[in-house]
């Protein structure tokens, strides 16, 4: 070190700058920490297998972030709009009375006895919690550019996010369900526990797509374009406003790939019904979903490397 | 195209490294690599320690949610744990200086409890690396002093910094060591004194117009600044003459033309300033080259780095402003305790002086 006057450094800050609330701030620095530093080695990306376990742990480590991102999610939607929380339940009562004047009024589907407007909500709370959150994940993450481009933290939690809070909208929904249920007078059995399963695998399978998605969008904007499109006639080829039973038979091995398909008529089956799920149905789409969430995972993080520079 | 290049270099455990050079010579891409905001094309980076990245002061903000919410959003996303935000809340809101806004949505805030707010939360990060980018460009003079402060601070608890700053004087003040960047390389690597001097010959190197930018359209420019010590070889130094060159270029004539040189304390308080003479309305120049010297008999600053800016007015208006053009770099020389050297002479008179009025 060359000259360097302590006295310099000091007398260069006014006295009148130097602030009294800066007290509290150094009782918040410990000096003389003993736990065990962590090594972290950056290296170019690469799609591996590697990435998914490296990101998790890192994921894991921002778990609170995910958290208070979802919760507030949720507050900033409906804040300042005067029917609030109203418009989480709106959504699928509004879609349901339309589907139900169309499919009972103007032509009739097979329902197996089940009151027509149970059977759609049934199918569209599902629906609307994987098509709202892969809608909002592939809009959220290019939403504020400064979040890439100016911080660091796992990029996942942002699609994550809406994800989680798709979810809260969609538990608001199951009480209107068990509502019109009620009303109904069709009593749920405990097979009604297997919708447990069945929405961890659809929950697995909304992230894979959302994940997928959000990514491509960040490089090319026609997913965010293609995407309520994509979104519209995929809800048609799944069982929500017609049932699994119209599909004649020689399709519906080729129907059950589509692992969102297999679910619906599962949540339907077991929720309405009170029947066991489809077991082969129901592990084939565990078996899809996982598999494209670990590709879909795998590709995100290694696209995430480059979203500061290309968004 | 590389962003940067071959570029190899270490810093230890509690070093304060400063990074200066040109905009666009890769000192963001740097940091930006080194937090994981994007990686590397090749190479390899290794990091001891838990790193937090200060790139933009509140730039995680969500407008619709409270000051106290943000808090939570802000810490989470510059890697804290929601029992560590909870424990440091107070201490938080307390140093912003915030205090009833607090649950007050943030869209609602001047710019400045904005940046009060944001700087406050990244304070109170305990990372065992620093990386900070331009955070000082923000915000008023107090807020700057109290960024350096706390970075301070931290430097004494032995942290390790990483500076980025266009600001040379901070980085005089705040490094044990600095880099020059250019064209994403690394061209000199050393003592911050040294690496400062580097940069300066190298902007004054660079430009056919040696200060910064000119605007061909304006009547007059500043074409150079020097600052020499003419009764010595050991550069400037406290309570020696100085003299200051300031060059200049006219397209025409202009009537009523003050010079300014205005002098900076590292926090951006303005600390002294040469001016020509405004009493008889000033100078009158014709059009062509020209230089104004001032002569400074005794420099009555204290050793430090100051930031210089440039002006011309004619007839009260701003034609020509440089800003941070150049820095002053005055050594100790005559002893000097507090804020200036005061020029003086002193004699001892013995015995009972009746005419002069006592203390008590």
């Amino acid at each position: 070190m060359t000259e360097r006057p302590e006295a310099a450094a000091s007398s260069i800050a006014r006295p009148g700058e130097t602030l009294a609330s800066s007290a509290a701030v150094r009782q918040s620095v410990t000096t003389g920490r003993s736990q065990v530093r962590p090594v972290k080695v950056i290296r170019p990306p690469a799609f591996s297998v590697g990435t998914i376990f490296s990101g998790l742990q890192t994921l894991a480590r921002y778990s609170d972030l995910l958290w208070i991102l979802s919760r507030f999610r949720l507050k900033v939607r409906y804040k300042q709009s005067a029917l609030g929380w109203t418009w989480a339940a709106l959504q699928p009562l509004a879609l349901m009375t339309i589907y139900t004047i169309v499919f009972t009024r103007v032509t009739t589907v097979a329902t197996g006895g089940i009151p027509y407007p149970l059977f759609v909500l049934c199918a569209l709370l599902p629906w609307i919690f994987f098509s709202s959150s892969i809608l909002n994940a592939v809009h959220g993450l290019v939403l504020y550019p400064n979040l890439l481009t100016k911080m660091y933290f796992p990029r996942e939690i942002i699609p994550l996010s809406y994800l989680a809070a798709g979810f809260a909208d969609f538990l608001i929904g199951c009480a209107i369900l068990a509502g019109f249920m009620a009303h109904y007078r069709v009593l749920p059995t405990w097979n009604v526990l297997y919708v447990i399963p069945i929405v961890m695998v659809l929950a697995g399978f909304a992230a894979a797509i959302a994940l997928l998605f959000s990514a491509i969008h960040v490089r090319f904007r026609d997913i965010g374009l293609a995407i309520p499109l994509l979104l519209q006639v995929w809800m048609f080829t799944i069982p929500v406003v017609y049932s699994l039973q119209s599909v004649p038979v020689r399709f519906r091995k080729l129907y059950l790939l589509d692992p969102i398909a297999g679910l619906i008529e599962n949540f339907r089956t077991v929720l309405l019904r009170g029947g066991r799920p489809d077991a082969t149905s129901l592990a084939l789409s565990a078996a899809i979903a996982f598999a494209c969430l670990a590709i879909a995972y795998a590709y995100f993080k290694s696209s995430e490397a480059t979203m500061a520079d290309i968004i | 195209m590389w962003a940067l290049s071959d570029i190899s270099f270490q810093v230890e455990q509690g070093e304060a490294l400063g990074i200066v050079g040109h905009n666009g010579a890769g000192k963001t891409t740097i940091l930006r690599i080194l937090s994981g905001i994007t990686t590397p094309t090749r190479g390899e980076i290794t990091v001891r320690g838990r790193l937090a990245a200060l790139v933009e002061v509140g730039s995680g903000f969500h407008p619709e949610l409270t000051g106290r919410e943000n808090i939570d959003l802000n810490g989470a996303m510059l890697g804290m744990r929601s029992s560590e935000i909870r424990r440091k809340l107070d201490s938080i809101v307390e140093f912003s200086g915030v205090g009833q806004y607090i649950d007050v949505p943030v869209k609602r805030y001047s710019s400045g409890m904005y940046v009060r707010l944001g700087f406050s939360i990244a304070a109170h990060l305990d990372p065992d690396i620093l990386l900070l980018d331009e955070v000082l460009a923000v915000g008023d003079a107090a807020f700057q002093a109290k960024c350096l402060d706390r970075i301070a601070e931290l430097r004494r608890a032995g942290r390790t910094i990483v500076f980025i700053s266009h600001d040379l004087a901070a980085v005089y003040r705040l490094c044990d060591r600095a880099l020059l960047l250019d064209h994403g390389r690394v061209v000199a690597d050393g003592p911050p004194r040294q690496i400062i001097d580097e940069y300066q010959q190298m902007t004054f190197s660079n430009d056919a117009g040696p200060v910064g930018l000119a605007e061909p359209e304006s009547l007059a420019q500043c074409t150079s600044i020097s600052f020499s010590a003419p009764d010595s070889t050991d550069g400037i130094r406290t309570g020696h003459p100085m003299v200051a060159r300031l060059g200049y270029r006219t397209r025409q004539t202009i009537p009523a033309v003050v010079f300014r040189i205005s002098f900076y304390w590292p926090s951006g308080y303005l600390c002294a300033q040469l001016t020509t003479d405004s009493s008889q309305g000033g100078l009158k120049l014709g059009s062509g080259e020209g230089r104004v010297e001032f002569h400074c008999p005794v420099l009555p600053v204290v050793p430090g780095l100051y930031r210089v800016d440039l002006s011309i007015e004619s007839n009260g208006q701003e034609i020509e402003a440089r800003q941070r053009c150049a820095t002053l770099n005055v050594g100790p020389g005559k002893f000097v305790a507090g804020d200036f050297y005061i020029e003086n002479s002193w004699k001892l008179v013995e015995g009972a002086s009746p005419e002069e009025k006592s203390f008590h």
